[in-house]
């Protein structure tokens, strides 16, 4: 590694100078190697205080982090909602996580600094700073489905790795750290290895444009650390300083040693703050005020801690944030700490041991000897030991990796068995050989990840590689993602609502100890219980927190199943529900307190009937209705500044639907209904004879809201509602411009209501099909709607046949084509019976049966043979006379 | 007398040089019975940024294999161990040439192949007699015929087997003992017939996967391989390179004293690459031809062309000869294929040329050849 990083100017500095105030551990967040190293360098070094890159208003949730109870993968998740417009006109919400393996380095520098019982705090800007100090669409700030605090990025996009991976022929950034720092790292000494990684980290930083580095909010946040270091400096006789690699180089500048060599002042221009740290004076106070209460939570910014997944941390990875696989590496890092507590445990053996010989040879012979001689003569008889004589060989780090790439192969082997795979056990022993033999070949201490991929399908595959012989890869893909979950200790201080969350999943007997998705069929009609459930599921759903889905049941909201009395939910836990609910905690410390305030901020925003109502329904299944709450205000409001009629008669549809279903549901609005469902068909009223003249391409949806109307107002509930109703329809019916399907709809709604609009149909038809040219174009149209709304018409009035006949007879032959295809659509209303009826009657008309002419004469299969002759010969015809050119 | 000119001359006597001075070289741990060390053979293949320096002299090592340099550290390190290599892909993906370039670098040869076909018989596989001498010395070594992976097994070297789907599948599993067992035996011979497989015998198969389902391989002979999977190259620019290489090499071969012209290298990989592709760089959706559009048909379609160009022309790459060589590549199986290119020329090359103008414009215009 030292030769691939030789050339350039390097700066030289000692970053673990025990002599120095600040030292410096430059690491790549959940690097195996840093975390390695960065335990010995905490050893040799014993610092009285680290302090580590990490938003510092998380810093009352470090000894959480620490807690031996707690078990990583854990997260820390920010929120900033820029509400002041700091980060950008939009007024977004911006959320993150930053999470934690075992492996991390950051997670290992707080674990021992709580073991040795030292101050350790985070430095960074709070998340709201940062994104602040982020050019948009830069560094935090990058379009990414989740974003993530991370930010090794920076470390592999710059134009020196892509030249050092062209040149050392690694296939990616992934692989070059692999081999020469994870791997290679291991057989170096920790000085060796941080030099390393300052160098690399240096090269990467200095081929970044500055540009970049100041959109990215880097120069800014480093201004900001390192004057977090020059304060703590004053307290603190030695500080160690873990921050991502590419940051060293920075903080070096911004920070000078004073004469005395015993603290380092901040030489940089302080940043200028815009939130918490900067109303409440965070200058000038001391690092205890600064660290541990000033940058604590506000209004619109917010931390907490999170149970994550191995999953999750992978799907991370993906914005080249942290490594790739954790549980590959979780897997190499629990071997390096088995390894460290064996070192340990035999040192402690041999230490005992010499204090016994030592001392059976003060006995015996020397007991003159100094002290020291006793040291060298113990020493030198336990050397002159021969090896064999219980000695284990020593074993070196690196062959963590060899043991967790055979510990995959197994595992993955065997798992594809399981699944039917036709792996033996040679297989896995090809693998491994494969593994180690790549290894070799391509100069690596001992086998990786890249070498147990390759492994896995050259020995695995059997075949071409495609969806059907890859399953042992994808398994060992799963293997190296990991399953682990994490866990938080029971002191955490949580937001309530998550606790309410999971007391009443407690309640309900939900289970929240695995991954898994389970199902739950509720009878909500039955069962208060179910009902209650019921009810929360769907303000979970309505918080969207993906925790639960509805499969089956009554959808009120599209209006489809109405009659089913069961539902059936699917339900799984995992860390998104709970980012999730951390999300809205601020909105109410329950589940149903946060659903209801959101239900309130959406219904102040609803800008339709539509809308309004449907966040009635919402509010209805999650049990609302009953409560004054506000709720109502806004939904009125929104009903009586609405004047589209489509809207309002969706709106009314569902209000007549909770109308309806009040009892069943067990809720108890009805004057609030009531009064609704009258603003609402009021204004229907008022607006319906307008609508004559709707645009082409809403007739249709128009005469559905007609129909729809007349069907709601023939409940009994509602009946009053009729008269008024068919009134404004016939206002509207007796516009001069009405559409000709609108006005058939309307016709024949009234002709439902009263017989006696029969003669009108009548008339318009006779009025349509005798009128002049477009206006016997209309007679389909017209025929369409009122079909739409009264096919029965058809029947009851006898002449209506004969009548239509006629005209249609009067037709010319083109006239009729013309008309056809929407008098095909008009006559598609009926059933295939009531077409049979209607075909046998027209029948009759022209004095034919109607079995005549539903079943044509069979034709002969020597007259197709016939028609196949003349098609041919006709063709060849014409092929002859064009000259013999076309086909 | 005049040097006699061969067509194509085996890997080891075309790369003689660079053999030689890896050979010279080598300090790396070898395989028993293997010409060079493992990284030495990675370097015969994929090439050495800085030239070998053999008694003074500087002979640079050239990456001949270009795709994915993982795939021949695999093989690399299949052929070293107990399994044989199996390799498979489309038509035209290099297999051949990368099993060629493994024999001749680890054993010295690339000539000890059994090509399968439909008529390949187990005798072909294993072992024969010259007839005259069976019947006048009876079963003896010396009238034994020894197949390839008979003199694989004797000398300890690799044996390709080409085209192995080809071969019936009960032939395929003769293999079976030799592979596993690692011994052959041959009944005629008496005691003396057990032939031990040397160390460094090994097997490097190829299977077209176009082939798949003539003559699938059983799972007891998939056992005894490692699979390799070789892909089409999807990098257009590499593609262009590959053909640039490849016709130089035939060229000098053929001494064909012609420059390759690169723009004409460029739009046949773009067009091979869009074909295979079912899609072009501009976005439109193309029917893919049901041909094989692989970069060894694009070099051959260059070559072609460029011979025209040489004898008959002006020895300048002429579009319209390509358009109808390539024509005739495509028109194999498929009637239909020349519809698709047609409408690849009216549709991709047609846009192209009014956003690039220059050589896909002139490209465009070649388009009429195709009837």
């Amino acid at each position: 590694m030292g030769q691939l990083l030789r050339g350039g100017e390097i700066p030289e500095i000692d970053l673990l100078d025990c002599g120095k105030p600040v030292l410096y551990f430059p690491v790549r967040h959940h690097s195996p190697v840093c975390s390695f190293h960065l335990k010995k360098a905490v050893e040799a070094c014993a610092p009285d205080c680290i302090l580590v890159e990490g938003p510092i208003n998380a810093q009352k949730l470090i000894p959480v982090l620490a807690h031996p109870d707690t078990k990583a993968p854990v997260a820390l998740y920010y929120f900033y909602r820029d509400t002041r417009g700091l980060v950008s006109e939009e007024k977004e919400d911006y959320r993150c996580y930053y999470p934690f393996l075992d492996a991390s380095p950051e997670l290992t520098a707080l674990r021992e600094a709580a073991g040795r019982e030292i101050p350790v705090y985070f430095i960074d800007l709070p998340y709201g700073e940062i994104l602040i100090h982020t050019g948009e669409g830069q560094g935090i700030r990058r379009e990414a489905e989740k974003q993530t605090y991370n930010d090794d990025y920076l470390l592999s996009r710059s134009r020196y790795f892509s030249m050092l991976c062209e040149k050392t022929g690694m296939r990616s950034f992934e692989e070059l750290w692999e081999k020469y720092f994870e791997i290679g790292g291991l057989h170096e000494s920790t000085e060796a290895f941080v030099r390393q990684m300052f160098t690399y980290c240096y090269l990467s930083r200095v081929n970044t444009p500055a540009e970049e580095l100041e959109a990215d909010g880097c120069l800014c946040r480093e201004r900001f650390m390192a004057e977090q270091i020059a304060k703590a400096s004053g307290e603190y006789r030695r500080i160690l300083v873990v921050t991502g690699g590419f940051h060293t180089y920075g903080l070096t500048q911004l920070l000078k040693v004073s004469e005395d060599g015993k603290r380092v002042s901040f030489v940089g221009e302080p940043i200028k703050l815009h939130g918490s740290g900067a109303r409440k004076g965070a200058r000038g106070k001391s690092v205890g005020q600064i660290f541990g209460e000033l940058y604590g939570e506000d209004e619109n910014q917010g931390v907490y801690p999170l149970a994550y997944s191995m999953e999750a941390a992978d799907a991370l990875n993906g914005y080249a944030s942290g490594m790739q696989s954790p549980g590959f590496y979780q897997l190499v890092y629990q071997g390096l700490e088995a390894q460290s507590l064996e070192a340990k445990s035999q040192e402690s053996k041999s230490l005992e041991s010499e204090k016994l010989e030592s001392k059976s040879l003060e006995s015996e012979k020397l007991e003159s000897k100094s002290l020291e001689s006793q040291k060298l003569e113990s020493k030198k008889l336990k050397s002159e030991k021969p090896e064999s004589e219980g000695q284990e060989p020593v074993r070196l780090p690196e062959q963590a990796y060899e043991e967790a790439v055979l510990q995959q192969l197994v595992n993955a082997g065997r798992r594809a068995r399981q699944k039917g795979e036709g792996l033996s056990s040679y297989d896995t022993i090809c693998a491994l050989s494969m593994a180690k033999g790549l290894a070799v070949l391509r100069g690596k201490r001992a086998p990786g990840l890249y070498e147990l991929r390759d492994a896995a399908l050259a020995s695995f595959v059997k075949g071409e590689v495609s969806l059907s012989t890859d399953q042992p890869l994808r398994i060992l893909d799963e293997l190296n993602t990991g399953k682990q979950v994490g866990k938080l200790c029971e002191t955490t201080e949580r937001p309530p609502l998550l606790s309410d969350f999971e007391d009443k999943c407690r309640r309900f007997g939900l289970q929240l100890q695995s991954s898994a998705e389970r199902e739950l069929t509720l009878e909500p009609f039955t069962k208060n219980k179910h009902l209650a459930m019921s009810r929360f599921l769907y303000q979970m759903e309505f918080l969207e927190t993906q925790f639960a889905v509805r499969k089956k049941g009554s959808d009120l909201l599209n209006g489809r199943d109405r009659s089913r009395i069961r539902e059936i939910w699917s339900y799984r836990f995992s860390g998104k529900v709970l980012a999730a609910l951390v999300d809205v905690s601020m909105a109410g410390s329950t589940v149903e307190e946060a659903a209801k305030s959101r239900l309130l901020s959406k219904a102040k925003k609803a800008a339709s009937c539509r809308e309004a109502s449907r966040l009635l329904v919402q509010g209805f299944l999650m049990g609302f209705l009953e409560e004054q709450h506000g709720l109502e205000a806004y939904v009125r409001e929104t009903l009586v500044s609405d004047g589209d009629f489509f809207s309002l008669t969706a709106g009314f549809s569902y209000l007549k639907m909770l109308y309806e279903l009040q009892e069943l549901y067990q809720v108890n609005a009805h004057a609030q209904l009531e009064e609704f469902l009258e603003i609402c068909f009021g204004k229907i009223v008022q607006l319906l004879p307008s609508m004559a003249e709707v645009p082409e391409e809403r007739q249709q949806e128009c005469m559905e809201c007609c129909r729809e109307l007349y069907q709601m107002t023939g409940h009994k509930s509602f009946e009053k509602l009729r008269p008024p109703l068919m009134e404004a329809m016939l206002r509207l019916a007796e516009r001069d411009k009405i559409r000709p399907g609108l006005y058939g709809a309307v016709l024949g709604l009234l002709y439902g209501w009263d017989g006696q609009y029969s003669v009108c149909i009548r008339d318009a038809v006779y009025g349509y099909l005798k009128g002049s040219g477009e206006m016997r174009m209309r007679s389909a149209a017209f025929l369409r709607g009122l079909f739409y709304t009264a096919r029965d018409f058809v029947f009851v009035q006898e002449y209506f046949l004969s009548m239509v006949d006629e005209l249609l007879a009067e037709l010319s032959a083109d006239e009729f084509l013309q008309l056809l295809p929407e008098l095909r659509m008009a006559f598609g209303y009926f059933t295939p019976f009531e077409t049979d009826r209607i075909a046998g009657k027209a029948a009759a008309l022209h004095g034919a049966e109607a079995d005549r002419i539903l079943k044509g004469r069979r034709v002969p299969p020597h007259a197709y043979e016939y028609g196949e002759f003349l098609d041919t010969f006709g063709r060849a015809r014409g092929q002859a006379s064009a000259g013999g050119n076309g086909e | 007398m005049e040097q006699e000119v061969q067509i194509k001359p085996p890997v080891e006597v075309r790369y003689r040089k660079e053999l030689e001075a890896l050979q010279a070289s080598d300090t790396g741990k070898k395989p028993i019975n293997w010409k060079l060390s493992p990284r030495a053979v990675r370097t015969f293949i994929l090439g050495s940024r800085e030239p070998l320096v053999v008694n003074g002299e500087e002979i640079p090592v050239r990456k001949k294999y270009l795709g994915n340099d993982a795939l021949v550290e695999r093989c690399i390190i299949t052929l070293a161990g107990n399994r044989g290599l199996m390799l498979v892909g489309e038509p035209g993906t290099a297999k051949t040439m990368l099993s060629e370039l493994l024999s001749a670098a680890i054993s010295g040869t690339s000539t000890n192949t059994i090509q399968g076909t439909a008529g390949t018989t187990e005798d072909m596989i294993k072992y024969s007699w010259n007839y005259a001498l069976l019947l006048a010395k009876g079963p003896v070594r010396e009238a034994l015929v020894p197949s390839p992976l008979y003199v694989g097994m004797e000398q300890g070297i690799l044996t390709r087997f080409e085209e192995i789907t080809r071969t019936p599948a009960e032939i395929q599993d003769s293999l079976i003992s030799v592979m596993s067992d690692k011994v052959l035996n041959v009944p005629e011979l008496g005691e003396e017939g057990l032939l031990f497989a040397k160390a460094g015998f090994n097997v490097i198969g190829t299977a077209n996967t176009r082939d798949k389902g003539v003559n699938e391989m059983s799972s007891a002979l998939k056992r005894r391989f490692n699979f390799e999977t070789v892909l089409p190259v999807r990098d257009v620019a590499l593609e262009k390179q590959i053909i640039i290489n490849e016709v130089k090499e035939l060229a000098l071969e053929n001494q064909i004293s012609m420059p390759v012209d690169e723009d004409v290298a460029e739009i046949l990989a773009a067009t091979y690459h869009e074909l295979r592709e079912g899609i072009s760089s501009m976005g439109h959706r193309i029917d893919k031809p049901a041909a094989v559009m692989s970069t060894a048909e694009a070099v051959s379609v260059y070559y072609q062309t460029m011979m025209t160009a040489y004898y008959y022309g002006d020895s300048r790459m002429d579009l319209g000869c390509l358009v109808q060589t390539m024509m005739g590549a495509v028109l194999k199986e498929n009637r239909d294929d020349l519809e698709k290119l047609r409408s690849y020329f009216q549709t991709v090359v047609r846009d192209k040329g009014g956003r690039e103008g220059g050589i896909w414009d002139s490209y465009f215009e070649a388009g009429k050849y195709l009837k």
